[in-house]
C-alpha cells in the first residue's frame, strides 16, 4: 500500500492523475472536443444550433424539473431513514444499514420489472387497494413513477451520507444546549442541523446530477413523452450524429461541473474542526406499550411502512417474478435456465458463475483502487490553496459526465486503440474494467472522506509533524484511523458502483469471459429460448441481489472489526 | 492473441495489449460479427458454428459488440481495424446509415452462391452487398378478451382503443422503428406526424425497447403491443391462454424487417466469409435459423415445419421501404417523430 516516506503522497497524486487521464479525461475529452471542432477547425455551429433551438430549451427545462422533483422526493424519503438509523436502536439495525445501498446495484430493467409488479395497473399496491375498496391508482407511464424510481435509486444515498454525519454529531453540544434551556426541537435546529447540512447538501447535489442524467429507467417506466436530455443524447449517438451528441454532452457536463464547483465552495466554508466524538447513545425503538402511543415513534412506524412499499416491495416483487410464470403459476424454469447456461459449452454463452466471480473480483479491485484514489483527492481537497476548489471540481468530474459520453469516448480511444510506432495499442480487458470502475467510484470515496478529514482537529496532525512524522506518516498513522467509518462507507459505495456498472464494462470486456452479473442479466433479457419473457433475467437479478447483500454485510463487518 | 497483464494496487490503472500490424489472424479463423442473441446456447449462431466447422477446416468466432453495426462504421471512420470478416444481422436502415456515414465501402459486393434463391422482395441492397437470410414481420399482439382486432391504422384512433397500445422508441428499438416506418408507408411522409399526434392524443405509450414494452403488456398495462407475427410460436401448449397472444395485422399488412449478412470490405478471409454466407442459405441452415431465431426463412420454398410452421403467422401483404426510399430520409423521419412525441 502506501510507501512510508515523504514522497508517497506526490506519487499517489501522480498515479491517480495518470489513471484518470487514461480511462477518463482522454476518452471524454476526445468526445467533447468534437462539440467545438469540425474536421480540426474550431467551430461554434453545433453549440449555437442547440442553444438556439426552442425544443432543446424545453427539453433541458423538463429534465431539470424532473431532477428537482426527484431530489426533493429522495430527501423526503431518505432523511427519516437517516434519523431512524442514527438515533434508534432496534434488532437488525446494522443489517439494514448495510443493505441500504442495494438499490445502487440494480440494473434499470430489473427496477422496471419490480416497479410494474408493485405499482402497475395489476400490481400489488392496486390489489391491496381493491381489497379495501379503493383505487386503482394509475402510476405507470407518469412522471410520478419516474420520480418514485429515482427516489428508489437515490434516497439510499441521502440516508447513507446523512446517517454518517448524524452519528458523528457531538452529544456534549446537544446536551449543553438542552441544559441551557433549549427545547429538543430548538437543540436540533441550532446544534444538530448545521452539522447535518453539508452531508444533506452533498446528497442533494449528487441526486440532482444523477437524476438529471438519468436515462434507461425514464424510458422503461415513463415512456418517450417524458424524455430527458440523456434520451436525446443516446439517440444522437445511435444515429451517429456525434457532433450534436457531443454538444449535448458538453452542455450537461458544464452544468453539472458548475453545480459541483458552487457546492464545493460552500462545503469548504462548512468544514470546521470538531473534537473527537463518541457519538450519542441510541434510543431503543421499541419501549414496551408506550412506544405505541408516542407520536414520534408512531410517525416512524408509518414511515417504515411507506419505505417497505417503496423499497422492499419492488425487490420482493422481483424475487417473486423469478419463480412465477406470466400466468402466475409457480415455476423453477428460470433457475433451471441459469443452470443450463452454466453447463453450456456453446460459443457466446454468458455463464452465471463466472459472471458472479467477475463481479466480485472487479468489485474488490475497484474498491482497492478507489480507496487510495479517493483519499488522495480528499487530501488535496482539505488543503487550503488558491484553486483547490477548482482542482477538486475537476477531480470530481467523473460524477458530472454522462455515461453515454464516457462510453463513446472509451470506444473511440481505448477499444479502437491508437497507433504508436507502428503498433496498435488498445486498452481493454479486466484491468481496464477495474480502472474504469474505480474512476466511477472514487468520487464517492472522497465525498465520504473529505468532510471527515476536514473535521479532524488540526492540532493532532501538527503535534505529529512536530514530533518528526512526515505528511504521509501523519496521514496513515493519525488521520486515516480517525476516519475509518467514512472509509468503510466509501468502500461500500465503490463496491456497489462497480457491481452495478454496465456501460463501460460491456465495452471493455473482451467477449463473454469478462462478463459481470449485470452484463449476464442483459444477455438473458435477449434470450428467447423460454419465450419472450424476462424470467431468466429476473432469476439472474435475484442472484445479483443475494450476492451483493452478502457482500455489503461482509464489507461492513470487516470494516467495523478492523476499526475495533 | 492478446497478452494480458494483471496488476493490482495503487496506480496500476491499465492493461495495454499490443498487437502487431500483421493482424495476427490465422488463415482459418472466421470472425463473424453479430448481435448477442444470435450466439450462445440454443441459438442459430451456435448451430451454424458447429455445422460449418464440421464441413470446413476453419474455426468460427463470434464478436457481439453492444452497439452492433455502429461499432464497425465507427471503426472504419476512425481508421481502426474492422477486425471481423462478415456481419450477420444487418437491416436496411443500418445499411443506409453505413453508406451515409462513410466515404469508403464498409461492405464488399460478394458473389454468394445461392443468393439468387432468396425471395426477391426481401432483397434490400441495390448493390447486392447484403444478402437476406431471414425476415420478421412487425404486427400487433393483442388480448382478445379486452379488445377486438383493430384491423386498421385508423381504428387505433377510436375511443375503443384509448390508452390501448404500447409501442417502442424508434430511436433505439428495431420493432419500434419498423412500426414507425410502417405508419409512414401507410400515411405518407407528409401526414404521418399528424397520425402520430392523433395516436398520442389517444394515449399510445412509447417505451424504450421491446423487453420493457412486452413486459408492460404481460402485466396488463395495455391490451395491445407492437411485436412480431411469430408471437404464438413461443406461446402455445398446455394451459397457455392464447387469447392474450392474438396477432393483429393492420390494413392486412405486416412490415417486413429482413435481416441480411454482408462481407466486410476489409475481411482477412473474404472467401471463407462468402462460403459461410452461402452455407447460411442452404435449406438445413435456413430451417434451423428460422426455428432458433423465430423469424421466417429468406430462401424461396423452405418450410421449417413443426411448431414453427403451425404457429408462425405471415401477413397477407408484407410491406417495407426500399433502400432508395430510406436513403436521405430515415434519420429525419425518426427525429421529427421523436420531437412530435416529446412535444405533445
Amino acid at each position: 500500500m502506501v510507501l512510508r516516506d515523504g514522497r508517497a503522497l506526490p506519487v499517489g497524486v501522480a498515479a491517480t492523475l495518470a489513471t484518470l487521464v487514461v480511462v477518463f479525461y482522454y476518452p471524454v475529452g476526445s468526445v467533447l472536443a468534437s462539440a467545438v471542432s469540425d474536421a480540426g477547425r474550431p467551430t461554434l455551429a453545433p453549440l449555437v444550433s442547440v442553444l438556439g433551438d426552442p425544443f432543446y430549451h424545453d427539453l433541458f427545462a423538463f429534465t431539470a424539473y424532473q431532477a428537482l422533483l426527484s431530489t426533493v422526493a429522495s430527501v423526503v424519503v431518505g432523511l427519516p431513514g437517516a434519523y431512524l438509523l442514527a438515533r434508534f436502536e432496534f434488532p437488525g439495525r446494522r443489517f439494514l444499514r448495510s443493505v441500504t445501498i442495494l438499490p445502487f446495484v440494480l440494473p434499470s430493467i430489473m427496477v422496471a420489472v419490480g416497479f410494474l409488479a408493485m405499482f402497475g395497473r395489476t400490481g400489488l399496491v392496486n390489489d391491496v387497494l381493491a381489497v379495501v375498496g379503493l383505487g386503482p391508482v394509475e402510476l405507470t407511464f407518469t412522471l410520478e413513477i419516474i420520480v418514485l424510481a429515482h427516489a428508489f435509486y437515490n434516497a439510499p444515498l441521502v440516508t447513507r451520507l446523512v446517517t454518517a454525519a448524524w452519528e458523528s454529531v457531538d452529544p456534549a453540544r446537544v446536551e449543553t444546549a438542552r441544559t441551557l434551556g433549549a427545547t429538543p426541537l430548538r437543540a436540533f435546529r441550532d446544534v444538530t442541523l448545521p452539522q447535518l447540512l453539508p452531508a444533506l447538501l452533498t446528497a442533494s447535489v449528487l441526486t440532482f446530477i444523477f437524476t438529471f442524467m438519468s436515462f434507461p429507467i425514464v424510458l422503461a417506466l415513463g415512456g418517450l413523452q417524458l424524455s430527458t436530455v440523456e434520451v436525446w443524447l443516446f439517440a444522437r449517438v445511435q444515429s451517429l450524429d456525434l457532433a450534436e451528441a457531443a454538444t449535448l454532452g458538453a452542455i450537461e457536463t458544464a452544468l453539472s461541473l458548475g453545480l459541483i464547483y458552487v457546492y464545493l465552495r460552500f462545503e469548504a466554508t462548512q468544514l470546521n474542526a470538531r473534537g473527537e466524538s463518541r457519538g450519542r447513545a441510541r434510543t431503543p425503538l421499541f419501549a414496551g406499550w408506550r412506544s405505541l402511543v408516542d407520536p414520534k415513534r408512531l410517525a416512524l412506524f408509518a414511515y417504515v411502512g411507506a419505505a417497505l412499499v417503496l423499497f422492499v416491495g419492488p425487490l420482493v416483487s422481483l424475487v417473486v417474478e423469478s419463480v412465477t410464470t406470466p400466468d402466475g403459476a409457480l415455476t423453477l424454469r428460470y433457475y433451471e435456465f441459469l443452470l443450463a447456461q452454466q453447463a453450456s459449452t456453446a460459443a457466446g454463452t454468458t455463464r452465471p458463475l463466472p459472471a458472479i466471480t467477475n463481479s466480485l473480483l472487479f468489485g474488490a479491485g475497484a474498491l482497492l483502487l478507489a480507496l487510495p484514489m479517493g483519499v488522495v483527492v480528499s487530501v488535496v481537497a482539505t488543503r487550503e490553496r488558491r484553486g483547490s476548489r477548482l482542482w477538486e471540481a475537476l477531480l470530481t468530474a467523473p460524477l458530472a459526465v454522462s455515461g453515454i459520453v464516457l462510453g463513446l469516448g472509451m470506444l473511440r480511444t481505448l477499444v479502437f486503440g491508437t497507433t504508436l510506432f507502428g503498433y496498435r495499442i488498445t486498452v481493454t480487458g479486466p484491468v481496464a474494467i477495474v480502472a474504469a470502475h474505480a474512476v466511477a467510484a472514487y468520487p464517492f470515496v472522497s465525498r465520504n472522506v473529505t468532510p471527515a478529514l476536514g473535521s479532524i482537529d488540526d492540532r493532532l496532525v501538527d503535534a505529529a509533524r512536530a514530533l518528526g512524522a512526515d505528511r504521509t506518516t501523519a496521514l496513515v498513522d493519525i488521520e486515516l484511523p480517525l476516519v475509518v467509518p467514512a472509509l468503510i462507507a466509501g468502500a461500500a459505495f465503490a463496491f456497489a458502483i462497480s457491481v452495478g456498472e454496465f456501460d463501460s464494462t460491456v465495452l471493455l470486456a473482451e467477449g463473454v469471459d469478462s462478463a459481470t452479473m449485470p452484463v449476464a442479466l442483459e444477455r438473458y433479457t435477449g434470450n428467447r429460448s423460454l419465450g419472450p419473457n424476462l424470467g431468466p433475467a429476473t432469476a439472474m437479478g435475484t442472484v445479483l441481489l443475494a450476492v451483493t447483500t452478502v457482500s455489503f454485510v461482509l464489507i461492513d463487518r470487516v470494516g467495523t472489526g478492523w476499526n475495533q | 492473441m492478446k497478452r494480458r497483464t494483471f496488476l493490482s494496487g495503487v496506480g496500476a490503472g491499465s492493461a495495454i495489449a499490443v498487437a502487431g500490424c500483421s493482424g495476427g489472424q490465422s488463415e482459418t479463423t472466421l470472425t463473424v460479427a453479430t448481435y448477442s442473441s444470435f450466439t450462445g446456447e440454443d441459438s442459430a449462431g451456435n448451430w451454424l458454428k458447429s455445422a460449418f466447422e464440421d464441413e470446413h477446416d476453419a474455426t468460427v468466432e463470434f464478436k457481439t459488440p453492444e452497439n452492433g453495426v455502429n461499432q464497425f462504421i465507427q471503426r472504419k471512420s476512425e481508421g481502426a481495424p474492422v477486425g471481423a470478416d462478415l456481419y450477420v444481422g444487418l437491416n436496411t436502415v443500418e445499411l443506409v446509415r453505413a453508406d451515409e456515414q462513410l466515404d469508403e465501402q464498409l461492405f464488399a459486393t460478394a458473389d454468394v452462391e445461392g443468393a439468387d434463391s432468396v425471395k426477391s422482395r426481401l432483397n434490400f441492397d441495390p448493390e447486392d452487398r447484403a444478402v437476406p437470410y431471414d425476415t420478421g414481420y412487425i404486427s400487433l399482439v393483442y388480448d382478445e378478451g379486452e379488445v377486438e382486432n383493430p384491423g386498421t391504422f385508423d381504428a387505433l384512433l377510436e375511443p375503443a382503443y384509448e390508452d390501448g397500445l404500447i409501442a417502442q422508441n424508434a430511436q433505439q428499438s428495431d420493432p419500434g422503428r419498423a412500426f414507425l416506418l410502417w405508419t409512414i408507408h401507410e400515411k405518407g411522409a407528409d401526414n404521418y406526424l399528424d397520425y402520430w399526434r392523433d395516436l398520442s392524443d389517444n394515449g399510445v405509450q412509447i417505451l424504450s425497447d421491446w423487453e420493457p414494452a412486452y413486459n408492460a403488456y404481460t402485466n396488463e398495462e395495455a391490451p395491445m403491443v407492437v411485436s412480431y407475427s411469430t408471437d404464438q410460436v413461443y406461446y402455445h401448449g398446455e394451459g397457455v391462454d392464447m387469447s392474450r397472444h392474438q396477432v393483429g395485422f393492420l390494413n392486412d399488412q405486416g412490415y417486413a424487417n429482413p435481416e441480411g449478412m454482408a462481407q466486410f470490405a476489409d475481411a482477412d478471409n473474404p472467401e471463407l466469409a462468402r462460403e459461410f454466407m452461402s452455407f447460411m442459405l442452404t435449406e438445413a441452415a435456413q430451417k434451423q435459423i428460422a426455428v432458433n431465431n423465430v423469424q421466417f426463412p429468406a430462401v424461396e420454398g423452405v418450410e421449417p415445419g413443426g411448431d414453427f410452421g403451425k404457429y408462425a403467422l405471415e401477413p397477407p401483404e408484407p410491406v417495407t421501404f426500399s433502400y432508395d426510399e430510406l436513403a436521405g430520409n430515415v434519420d429525419g423521419w425518426i427525429e421529427d417523430w421523436a420531437r412530435e412525441i416529446v412535444s405533445n
